[in-house]
């Protein structure tokens, strides 16, 4: 099977003042195509940092980070942004969803910047919306959306271009536990029917049960992995 | 990305109209201070150019109105066309012929003062009527010929143009009247007789109450020349030249040429005016994006999340900036409008809207808005992710 994302000694180092913060100390992980992991850890334990450095948003201090078989270790800022606009979709906890635009109007804007400008197609958009239950709410701004609703707007905008792979950054961290089902069984869904590789990062262990494997950070380090049955 | 543009000038409605309005001005200052000079000058060569006269004989030095008003002598209209015959008496004085060719020849004063409204200025000619009739199309349709007096109490006389007469009213619609007065030389002047067509300046009086005011008894600024053909006027000019060197003497089709380049200050001035407006685009665009890009951090990281290029997170504050810059040229081009019509509606100042500085105004407008939001569409565009969608 192959990898959609392979990290090789993966390191990560802020220097923030006179300090060097070791955020990622060499990091091994791979996720195959297909594969639901679930990345569990304590705050400050990097998980955050590890997301954001495969999603081609940090460079790293070190090591090698491949997506779909393109190493974007070495490449540039603009480089690495056409990889994530080709090959990566993000979903973050605060939704993260244009406060101006429609749940649709959102989808739109991501599909002209995955066109670079040129235009979208209406089918998938109102297909991905329809996935994520929310065809009656495509006219909606996210102002006149529930939590959930918002941060289901968000995964189909993350989809709507058929990434290779989904990133999630805790996006049930700022739902109630009714929303946060919903969401995760969406989450599930999309995994289970449509072969969407996900990383999920969260803290929340009935989250991480969800996927098909946990992999635990702590300091920077991964120390263990588990298969969930 | 369009409905991303619309949906952000929408959501902050107040600093977009601060920002079209801002535009505006700048539209507003190339096309009516634009416009201003060039409907003036135009006027002004239109005027000028309206006599039947192909030949204007200036004393030695600067044609200018401003640089001499009365040093001409106005023997030397009666010299032109009848010749010099010196007295006996006179053994200096060298006798001439007649000009040939010359078929009327009138002296003219010029005199420049301060309009009632403190806005502009106007020509005040001095003439003598009958030859004035001879050298121009100038024809009264109301009321007489004006006359000197011949003291320096007056009553002083004047005639008008139908332009000054319908423009100049005590109040709105209406109209200077024959038997109305108008304020000439600190007095006041009784209006009796209203010309057409506008000739040189729009106000008429006696050359010798002129004279009697300016202290220069039997002196004028110019004189105007006509010919029997018009073909003649060049001979006629050679003829004037040796029986009176040391003068100036133009062809009258010559004159807006050479009050062109009188104007080179008013081109630089016009110049300003633009650098001014490009400006005053450009810093109202600047200040405008910039808010916007700080008010819109997060934003900006979520397109960038998305995987949104450089060039894309530019086009979207360039394509901002030329939506408010278009909005604020089509609204002040509005407000040229009425303000055009205002001003001549209250003013005798004309204000010609040529497309060319329509178009120039346009330009400025836009050109100034996209530049003005390069640097914080750079700005934007060279945000680091991470910190962007952190923004609070």
């Amino acid at each position: 099977m192959n990898n959609v994302l392979e990290t090789i000694d993966l390191k990560m180092v802020y220097h923030v003042g006179k300090v060097d913060v070791q955020a990622l100390r060499g990091l091994n992980v791979k996720v195959a195509t297909g594969e639901y992991v679930a990345i569990m850890g304590p705050s400050g334990c990097g998980k955050s940092t590890f997301l954001h450095v495969v999603g081609g948003m940090l460079k790293p201090t070190s090591g090698r980070v491949i997506i779909d078989g393109e190493d974007i270790t070495e490449m540039g800022d603009a480089e690495r942004t056409e990889v994530r606009r080709r090959k990566i979709g993000f979903v973050f906890q605060r939704f993260n969803l244009f406060p101006t635009l429609t749940a649709e109007g959102n989808l739109k804007l991501a599909e002209r910047i995955y066109s670079n400008g040129r235009g979208g197609n209406v089918d998938r958009r109102h297909e991905a919306l329809r996935l994520l239950g929310l065809e009656d709410k495509m006219h909606h701004k996210p102002l006149e959306l529930s939590g959930g609703e918002q941060q289901r707007v968000a995964i189909a905008r993350a989809i709507v271009n058929r990434p290779a792979i989904l990133l999630a950054d805790e996006p049930t961290g700022n739902l109630d536990s009714e929303n946060s089902k919903v969401v995760l069984d969406m989450i599930r869904g999309l995994n289970e029917e449509f072969g969407q590789t996900i990383v999920m990062i969260t803290h929340n262990p009935e989250a991480a049960a969800r996927a098909d494997r946990v992999i635990e950070m702590r300091d920077g380090h991964v120390v263990g992995t588990t298969e969930v049955v | 990305m369009d409905n991303l543009i619309a949906a952000n000038l929408k959501q902050r409605p107040m600093r977009t109209l601060l920002s079209v309005v801002g535009v505006a001005l700048g539209v507003i200052l190339v096309v009516l201070t634009g416009g201003l000079a060039r409907g003036m000058m135009r006027d002004s060569a239109q005027r000028q150019a309206n006599v039947d006269a192909e030949i204007r004989f200036f004393p030695p030095g600067s044609f200018s109105t401003a640089a001499n008003p009365l040093k001409l002598r106005t023997a030397y209209a009666d010299a032109i066309l009848h010749g010099v015959k010196p007295a006996p008496e006179d053994s200096d004085v060298e006798p001439k012929p007649p000009v040939g060719g010359v078929v009327a020849a009138s002296p003219v004063g010029e005199w420049v003062q301060p309009t009632l409204g403190g806005i502009g200025f106007e020509v005040i000619d001095g003439i003598d009527y009958p030859s004035f009739c001879q050298t121009t199309p100038l024809r009264l349709v109301e009321g007489r010929a004006p006359a000197d007096s011949g003291t320096d109490d007056g009553p002083y006389e004047a005639i008008i143009d139908r332009y000054y007469s319908e423009h100049n009213g005590p109040s709105d619609g209406q109209q200077v009247k024959v038997g109305s007065t108008i304020p000439v030389f600190g007095r006041q002047f009784t209006v009796v007789g209203i010309y057409e067509p506008s000739v040189l300046g729009r106000v008429k009086i006696p050359l010798a109450t002129m004279q009697r005011f300016m202290g220069g008894a039997d002196n004028c600024t110019f004189i105007m020349v006509r010919t029997e053909k018009p073909e003649m006027a060049g001979q006629v000019v050679a003829n004037i030249q040796e029986y009176y060197p040391g003068n100036n003497i133009v062809l009258t089709r010559d004159l807006p040429a050479l009050y062109s380049q009188g104007i080179r200050p008013l081109e630089v001035f016009l110049d300003v005016v633009i650098g001014l407006a490009v400006v005053i685009s450009t810093l109202v665009i600047f200040l405008a994006m910039y808010t916007t890009i700080i008010e819109r951090t997060r934003e900006i990281g979520i397109l960038k999340s998305l995987g949104a290029s450089k060039g894309f997170i530019v086009m979207v504050i360039e394509k901002e900036a030329a939506l408010i810059s278009a909005f604020g040229v089509v609204f002040g081009f509005i407000l040229s409008v009425i303000g055009k019509y205002g001003i001549e509606a209250r003013t005798r100042l004309i204000i010609d809207l040529h497309p060319r500085w329509l178009l120039m105004a346009a330009i400025i407008g836009v050109a100034g808005g996209i530049i003005g939001a390069l640097y914080p569409a750079f700005r934007a565009a060279t945000l680091d992710p991470i910190e962007a969608i952190s923004y609070e």
